[in-house]
């Protein structure tokens, strides 16, 4: 597995060796490149043939001997240049092993997939290639000069080009990104490596000649696992689809770009409000509009929930979160009732409790993003809350302990929700755009704002709430 | 090559400079003093430590000094002025927690004051210290990316915290405005890296790594070359404040023990406590049961402030310091294991 995972990378990496190589003979002022790279092209071919089989075999360095009883392959005979040849073919070579181990790196390889040792070793062992090993058995202090020399061309390379750097570089694309190694080629400007900050003497000599940049973290910064996000899809979208039967109206009225914040109800003992606003926005919205909503202190510190909770996408609810996800132009899903939402009792249900000190207001003014209110109807109805038992608060870590027709009756599996007919309804959105960002300090006007967006919430589920014949099949 | 790198602040100051580093025998001293041996904009490199660092080079000039010792004050103002010391890089503090709190608090906390009073002394104008992003604590209500104006909220009982919360109020209080003096606070994340040895690497070397059940909180990581490239850029340029120095990127504790090859040992909360507290008085264990909000909650830091003001941008992910680490325990593990170096 390891073999084929290393195959394809070995091929793409053989392409900057090849670019490598006629610029190295005509740095040497070899005034034939066509005629060398055809006869380059033979030597190369065995040379990585007998690395792809040679790998059981031990190490080159080992059997000199046994290699040097073999006839000399028929290149021998054109003798013309050839020590040059050799050189880049070594040179070459050298850097084809090197270029594929690290590209292992830059392509997110990690250690479990192939293990790091492995990778130098097989290096090691295939670094040797045979036209050099034919002329002399020292293959060791070959390669050690070979890569002084390396070195040397990174360092010249550093020096020539000090001011290039900072200027030329914002401009390039970044998916061009490439190790240091890559500056021994010296390839048109246009592809020279971008923003790779110069690596010092010092640390390059300690640490390698790579710094290595891959951008492909599994984790988004705020903890989203996309591939646990995957593997619970299932049930979410069952959860959405046949469970709930969530219909959807004035989805349109969430922007189809650009930042913005979703306010709406909160309700359930186990808030599945905002895992169901993203499904929405996800299945139902034409761009796919990707949804982290802003979830209570308390979740984090429950153990398995607050991870959960974190893996699927919900974020911490602060105005630190908020602000970098708004300014990665994403859409914040905000319920302003926070945990008095969630605590509210069945006879409350509906009733919009009081919205915070207007925070989210506050957001919206500093990073000017619109508002969106948003209405839920079921999902009040699915975990109704009978009771509270507020003194157990401290032992269960939560900010109450509820008590529902089913729980705890019925053990854990009382906290599953009903399966009520849910109802999303989009409102138009508020734009506080006329008021400029220095409104966020005035608490009267975000007193305002919240309540005016709290009245169009609550008029938009009494509403929803006249027009429902059932709370099953709505 | 600095100019490519600094981009905004232009070039280091026309003057050459003599840069003093403490706990120079110590690994980030000993890079920093070979990073700085090449940089030709430091005249002289003042070395101070108990032992003789490593790197030394034709620049270094080697004082054998600790400041725990009762003269320190008047034999760091001594060195100082003699050797006309521009610049100190106080490294001088213990990178993983100890047993002997009483000497880290000596050198540390008081060390600290001793060699900020000995600096006053003297000529010396900036001040740059080592810290921790650990001292913003692990906490459920933290944001998930700390800024540096975040209060400092790890336990103070811990005295790994304290002593070092100590240290870098004292360095502020140096930098205050008006007196033509300054301090820059470089708040590191956990180092990770081929050759760097701390707790956070002895953790990540055991077989089975525990964890508590339940919590999967967010890390992040600096590479051992970063951290040392932030020292070099606060040494160099005049960039006064607080900055967090991290890798790009968060990675799960569990993702990352796992990359780190090692299987995680899950136990229950309550469970955990007592256990970790046993194995830490038994010195089997690399920190304290307070290091324990890290095994829960999240403190993870941004670094978007030293990008801006420091230029510092790091060679490195969390995860990519992270897999050079790993590269480096799996080739010592099998060294051992065959016991012929390779």
């Amino acid at each position: 597995m390891k073999r084929k995972d290393k195959r394809p990378k070995h091929e793409s990496s053989a392409n900057p060796s090849a670019r490598a190589r006629p610029t190295q003979s005509e740095q040497r002022g070899d005034a034939r490149p066509p005629v060398a790279r055809g006869d380059q092209k033979g030597p190369s071919n065995p040379k990585r043939k007998a690395r792809r089989t040679g790998r059981n075999r031990p190490p080159a360095a080992a059997r000199p001997g046994e290699r040097r009883v073999h006839p000399p392959q028929p290149e021998r005979s054109a003798p013309s240049a050839l020590t040059d040849e050799h050189a880049a073919l070594v040179e070459a070579g050298l850097s084809d092993t090197d270029i594929d181990s690290e590209e292992a790196f830059e392509l997110g390889i990690g250690a479990r997939v192939v293990p790091p040792t492995t990778q130098y070793g097989e290096a090691f062992e295939s670094a040797p290639p045979e036209p050099h090993e034919r002329k002399s058995g020292d293959v060791e202090a070959q390669i050690r000069a070979l890569e002084a020399r390396l070195d040397g061309l990174i360092r010249q390379r550093h020096f020539a080009d000090p001011a290039a750097g900072s200027d030329a570089d914002d401009s390039a694309p970044s998916s061009e990104r490439r190790g240091p190694l890559a500056k021994t080629d010296s390839s048109p400007p246009a592809r020279v490596e971008p923003a790779a900050p110069p690596v010092e003497d010092f640390i390059s000599r300690k640490w390698g000649r790579s710094a290595m940049r891959s951008r492909s973290e599994e984790f988004d910064d705020f903890g989203l696992d996309p591939s646990f996000e995957q593997r619970v899809k299932p049930v979410v979208e069952f959860l959405y689809r046949s469970y709930f039967r969530t219909t959807v109206e004035g989805i349109d009225n969430v922007p189809a770009e650009g930042r913005c914040i979703v306010v709406a109800n909160h309700s359930g003992a186990v808030p599945l409000d905002g895992l169901m606003l993203r499904a929405a926005l996800r299945i139902e919205h034409k761009h796919r509009r990707d949804l982290r909503w802003l979830a209570e202190d308390f979740v984090y510190y429950l153990p398995f929930a607050g991870v959960f909770m974190n893996r699927v996408g919900a974020v911490r609810a602060c105005p630190e979160n908020a602000e970098r996800l708004l300014e990665k132009e994403s859409i914040v899903g905000v319920f302003p009732e926070g945990v008095h939402g969630i605590k509210k009792l069945f006879q409350e249900r509906y009733r919009l409790q009081r919205f915070g000190r207007g925070g989210y207001i506050r957001l919206c003014l500093r990073m000017r993003a619109p508002i969106v209110p948003c209405a839920i109807i079921g999902a009040e109805e699915s975990s109704p809350l009978l009771y509270r038992l507020e003194g157990l608060t401290e032992l269960v870590g939560l900010p109450y302990f509820p008590i529902t027709p089913t729980f705890p009756f019925l053990g854990p599996a009382g906290l599953l929700p009903a399966p009520t007919k849910w109802r999303m309804r989009f409102g138009e959105p508020i734009n506080l755009d006329n008021y400029g960002p220095e409104a966020a300090d005035d608490h009267v006007l975000v007193g305002r704002l919240s309540e005016r967006v709290r009245s169009s919430i609550q008029a938009m589920l009494d509403s929803g709430l006249r027009e429902r014949r059932s709370v099953w099949f709505g | 090559m600095i100019l490519a790198e600094r981009g905004r602040l232009g070039a280091p100051p026309a003057r050459r400079r003599v840069v003093a580093v403490t706990g120079a025998a110590q690994f980030l001293g000993s890079n920093l003093i070979g990073l700085l041996e090449e940089d030709p904009s430091v005249r002289a490199i003042v070395c101070l430590d108990s032992e003789a660092p490593t790197t030394a080079g034709a620049k270094s000039r080697v004082y054998n000094v600790s400041l725990t010792e009762s003269l320190a004050e008047e034999r760091m103002a001594e060195i100082l002025s003699a050797e006309a010391v521009d610049v100190v890089v106080h490294l001088a503090f213990l990178d993983s927690p100890t047993h002997s709190t009483a000497f880290a608090h000596e050198l540390e906390s008081v060390g600290t004051m001793h060699l900020l009073n000995a600096c006053r002394r003297t000529k010396v104008h900036k001040v740059v210290m080592r810290s921790h992003t650990l001292l913003y604590g692990a906490h459920a209500t933290n944001p998930n990316y700390l800024s540096e104006k975040h209060p400092l909220r790890a336990r103070r009982t811990e005295s790994f915290f304290a002593d070092k919360m100590e240290a870098e109020n004292e360095v502020l209080r140096f930098g205050r405005p008006g007196q033509g003096r300054m301090a820059t606070v470089l708040r590191i994340a956990p180092m990770l890296g081929p050759t760097v040895d701390n707790f956070v690497t002895r953790y990540l070397s055991h077989r089975l790594t525990p964890t508590v059940l339940g919590f999967d909180p967010l890390w992040q990581f600096v590479h051992e070359a970063d951290a040392v490239r932030a020292l070099r850029l606060a040494a160099l340029y005049d960039v006064p404040g607080v900055f967090n120095i991290v890798g790009g990127g968060v990675l799960p504790l569990r993702t990352v023990i796992k990359l780190a090859g090692r299987t995680m040992l899950p136990m229950p909360r309550s469970v955990a406590s007592g256990f970790t507290t046993a194995l830490w008085l038994t010195q089997l264990a690399e920190a304290p049961p307070s290091f324990f909000d890290y095994l829960q909650y999240i403190c993870v830091a941004d670094g978007a402030l030293a990008r801006k003001e420091l230029g510092f941008e790091p060679l490195y992910t969390s995860r990519e310091a992270l897999i050079d680490y790993a590269n480096a325990q799996h080739l010592r593990d099998v060294r051992l294991l065959s016991e012929t170096p390779a």
